[in-house]
């Protein structure tokens, strides 16, 4: 057995650790996979990290890999049948020029991928979309997730990123968490919490659940859900009338403070008390001890983000670090915590459909110039449209010309992972063409009239960026399957079909174009990432000197154009759908530690899905339980105006009585049938964090155990997979 | 005195870590390559999460083990300053789960092997302090948050005498 060991970036969320692999090159296997010192992990890793690579290995427990592409030759009624990359390409290209000729090019939309491929395809993808199909209509799930938090901070602060760096959590003195739990989203970010913890930072916790975070935390302040922006703008009031703020930070380095009093004047710790359902003095202490310190963090993610008002409670936190003076320095600011590995990649290259790669607004003449210079061809002027508004433009647009006819789905699977999932199933059996561009069959792909298979994480190489800006390389391990190209000579081959040439030799000059793009990443090179092992944006200069910035707006200089922060700030609003007589509960989406994403990958690794598996848990107050007459590991039926599942029941006293939780990586249990699509108006993203919703006792628990059984036993032959199993739909 | 690992609640983030590194260290790295349902899932240690706590509870590897002297096979023997169960001379008569005052030990069906009605044949499962391996129980090793220990006579001896000035000092400060 020959063997080697190369280190390269863990593809499980944005915590970025690096991975020390071992692979048997002979058999084109790894073997093993322990923590490498990465500027995040320090050697450690969670379980993900460390057993999360054998979906590598096709072990076909929920899908098969994709290895040639599929075309469905007669129609979307035929069979996805193997055909050559020359013949699927020409299809490609073929079908995308005819609905460019007859429709235009904005009804064409296409996505990023914040997961495996890595910036160089995201960059090639979002380059395609505009200068070869002339259109700004590309966007990624950063849309679901984050993107409250992007646009959210850009205006208070003028970047959308983590203003500090994950080590510098760890030597935090205050750490509040808002909506946000490491310990399941990312545990290695978790661990520096701790170890804060440890060397006596103070944890507050604000959550509707006892998570992880609230029970480690000193304060848990256990609000009711959707109730954030009450909660954030009363932090305000009390720092601004007990005068805890930083008045020389205030005068020095914001603006709007005036605005800001007189809104959150009316939200006195008594006035939000009744609105989140806190005890008034809990809510002064926090704001106390909060402004207390000059090394307090804020730490948010999708309990913040997944609202209808996402990006105005992302204004009210930053605020609450524009009042104290809580920005510049080393270990202090903000952290939304980017879950997908490389979501913040996908931003950071432009897979938006606002920006161009380096966060350069597409609808600046200088920015927009630069890049027709460097892509020879006139670009588009309008902001494109945003991937959760397509079921809209698809099922009932505007105006018939402005109707979406063609989506290419690249590394994503909306049919799992948007909310609402019989409206998307809606808009994908509408669509003229769905192309979709992935490495193992997904929900998605059933809609496909054409899939592209790809390579894989571990298949190829390029770089990703962790949550706090940090470019880290990803190295190829093995060899790919027979038949599958990497994602960008994919996109680059159906552009040159289409008549806008692309052709690159490597990733390392698609880096190389895109750096010298993007002022802040253009220091960042191979070889210096070679030499650094990670590099956080911005990096200006090539030089070995220019390390990149640990933590930005140093000495309270912000990235906003006139490097002042901003106060802005809003009304709270409650949830778009409540509780009713109905439909009595509140229904929020949470993360299950051991799977990723929409799970084709973990699903797909042994140990993990031995841990959790189909059809996943409904977390349920005992309470509740009791009153249904339900108990732990029963199925039980959950519904919602929109859709309903069978799931099991995890009764935990860690939830109120009003409120259950899923976590959205099942296939059976797939909460997105119930979830809500209204969208955060200026973010778009969906409110998967509020709904009402319903849970029903099955008395026939045989026959409900039968379902889940030949459900599972229905989406594997869905899924292709190819020989008979003894498990499958056996819970853990 | 035997030695045993312990968690502690306020590092343990009730990842899991340890369980799936509980099942590669006594099934093997083998588990990766082979068929998904070929080998066994039964973690010897168990993450237990209550309102305040999170926190894996295995075997404390007691001195006098109500599971051994339940034992009617001598199944349970104390081996290397570790109690563990020989999985061939258990008879599955679970006395030993019932026995153990933490609920350290699970009844599961290892091995593959069937009674003879076919049904798999159930025998005691627990920690066994990773006999065999080289550098220690492989829980420890993993855990990201450094929230489990070995807890060995000297440790002991600590907590003892950090009790006793604790005691001193609330007594003195009343």
């Amino acid at each position: 057995m020959t063997t080697k060991q190369i280190v390269s970036t863990c593809v499980y969320c944005g915590a970025g650790c690096q991975i020390l692999f071992t692979v048997d090159t002979e058999a084109n296997r790894i073997l093993e996979a322990t923590g490498s010192e990465g500027h995040s992990n320090d050697g450690t890793l969670c379980l993900k990290g460390r057993y999360g690579w054998d979906f590598l290995n096709d072990p076909q427990i929920l899908t098969k890999r994709l290895t040639s592409p599929l075309l469905r030759k007669n129609g979307r009624q035929s069979d996805l049948t193997p055909v050559s990359w020359d013949e699927a390409v020409n299809f490609v290209s073929q079908r995308l020029t005819d609905i460019k000729k007859t429709h235009g090019p904005d009804s064409i939309l296409c996505t990023g991928s914040a997961r495996g491929p890595g910036n160089e395809a995201n960059y090639v993808m979002q380059k395609f979309v505009r200068a070869c199909l002339g259109t700004n209509n590309v966007d990624h799930c950063a849309r679901i997730c984050h993107a409250a938090s992007v646009a959210g901070l850009l205006v208070s602060l003028g970047s959308g990123a983590m203003s500090l760096s994950v080590p510098e959590i760890e030597e935090a003195e205050v750490i509040f968490n808002i909506g946000y739990n490491g310990p399941d989203s990312h545990p290695i970010v978790a661990r520096r919490i701790v170890r804060a913890r440890q060397k006596g930072a103070y944890i507050i916790c604000a959550d509707p659940r006892r998570t992880e975070t609230a029970r480690i935390a000193h304060k848990h302040l256990q609000l009711k859900g959707g109730s954030n922006l009450a909660l954030a703008n009363s932090l305000a009031h009390v720092i601004i009338a007990e005068n805890l703020g930083d008045q020389a930070f205030i005068k020095d380095h914001t603006k709007g403070f005036d605005e800001l009093k007189k809104l959150v004047q009316k939200y006195t710790p008594e006035y939000a008390a009744r609105i989140t359902g806190l005890n008034p003095d809990e809510i002064r202490a926090t704001a106390r001890i909060y402004a207390a310190s000059k090394h307090s963090v804020i730490l948010w993610g999708m309990g913040v983000c997944q609202f209808s008002q996402g990006v105005e409670v992302v204004k009210a936190l930053a605020n609450l670090g524009l009042l104290t003076g809580n920005f510049g320095r080393r270990a202090t600011g903000v952290g939304p915590v980017r879950g997908q590995n490389n979501v913040q990649g996908a931003c950071d290259m432009g897979a938006l459909p606002n920006y161009y790669p380096g966060y350069q607004s597409v609808t600046d003449p200088a920015a927009r110039a630069k890049f027709e210079a460097a892509w020879g061809v006139p670009l588009p002027d309008k902001v494109g449209l945003t991937l959760t508004r397509v079921p809209e433009f698809v099922l009932h647009p505007p105006d018939k010309s402005k109707q979406i006819r063609a989506y290419w789905i690249f590394g994503e699977d909306p049919a799992q992972s948007d909310a609402y999932l019989a409206e998307m199933r809606e808009t994908l059996e509408k669509l003229e063409l769905v192309i979709v561009q992935d490495i193992y069959m997904n929900k998605t792909a059933q809609y496909a009239d054409v899939i592209l298979p790809s390579t894989s994480w571990g298949e190829h190489d390029g770089v990703y960026s962790a949550c706090d800006r940090a470019f880290q390389r990803i190295r190829k391990l093995i060899e790919p399957p027979a038949g599958v190209l990497t994602d960008w000579e994919i996109i680059s081959r159906v552009s040159t079909a289409m008549g806008y040439p692309m052709k690159y030799r490597n990733t390392e000059e698609i880096w190389n174009e895109l750096i010298n793009l993007c002022p802040s990443f253009k220091g960042a090179t191979y070889e210096k990432l070679e030499k650094l092992g990670h590099i956080q944006w911005p990096c200006r200069s090539a030089d070995l000197s220019d390390v990149g910035t640990p933590f930005l707006h140093r000495d309270g200089n912000f990235a906003t154009k006139d490097g002042k922060g901003v106060f802005s700030c809003a009304e709270w609003q409650p949830p778009v759908e409540v509780e009713n007589a109905e439909y009595p509960l509140t229904l929020s989406t949470v993360r299950e530690v051991g799977h990723y994403s929409v799970r084709t990958m973990t699903g797909n690794c042994r140990t993990l899905r031995n841990l959790e598996d189909e059809p996943g848990w409904v977390q349920m107050n005992p309470k509740l339980c009791n009153q249904l007459g339900v108990y732990h590991g029963q199925l039980v039926k959950i519904s919602s105006k929109r859709g309903w599942c069978i799931t099991r029941c995890l009764p935990t006293d860690r939830v109120k009585p009003d409120a259950v939780y899923m976590t959205y990586q099942w296939w059976i249990g797939a909460c997105n049938e119930l979830t809500i699509g209204s969208l955060d108006p200026i973010s778009n993203t969906p409110e998967y964090k509020y709904c009402a919703c319903r849970v029903e006792k099955i008395d026939n628990q045989a026959w409900a155990e039968k379902y889940v059984q030949n459900e599972y036993q229905t989406i594997r032959r869905n899924m292709a997979v190819t020989f008979d199993r003894k498990g499958g739909g056996k819970a853990a | 005195m035997n030695g045993y690992v312990q968690g502690d609640p306020l590092l343990c983030i009730g990842c899991r870590t340890c369980m799936i590194a509980c099942v590669v260290a006594h099934e093997g790295k083998r588990i990766f390559e082979i068929d998904a349902d070929g080998y066994d899932f039964h973690p010897k240690l168990k993450v237990i999460k209550t309102w305040s706590v999170s926190v894996p509870v295995q075997c404390k590897h007691c001195e006098n083990p109500a599971c051994q002297s339940v034992c009617r096979s001598e199944a349970i023997s104390r081996v290397n300053g570790a109690v563990i169960v020989d999985r061939e001379k258990c008879i599955g008569c679970k006395s030993c789960a019932q026995a153990c005052p933490f609920g350290a030990i699970q009844m599961v069906p290892l091995g593959f092997e069937t009674n003879p009605d076919g049904s798999r044949k159930s025998v005691a499962n627990k920690c066994d302090l990773c006999q065999g391996l080289d550098d220690g129980p492989a829980c420890q090793k993993v855990c990201p948050t450094a929230a489990l220990y070995f807890v060995e006579q000297d440790d002991i001896r600590t907590i003892l005498a950090n009790k006793r000035t604790a005691t001193v000092i609330s007594c003195l400060a009343q």
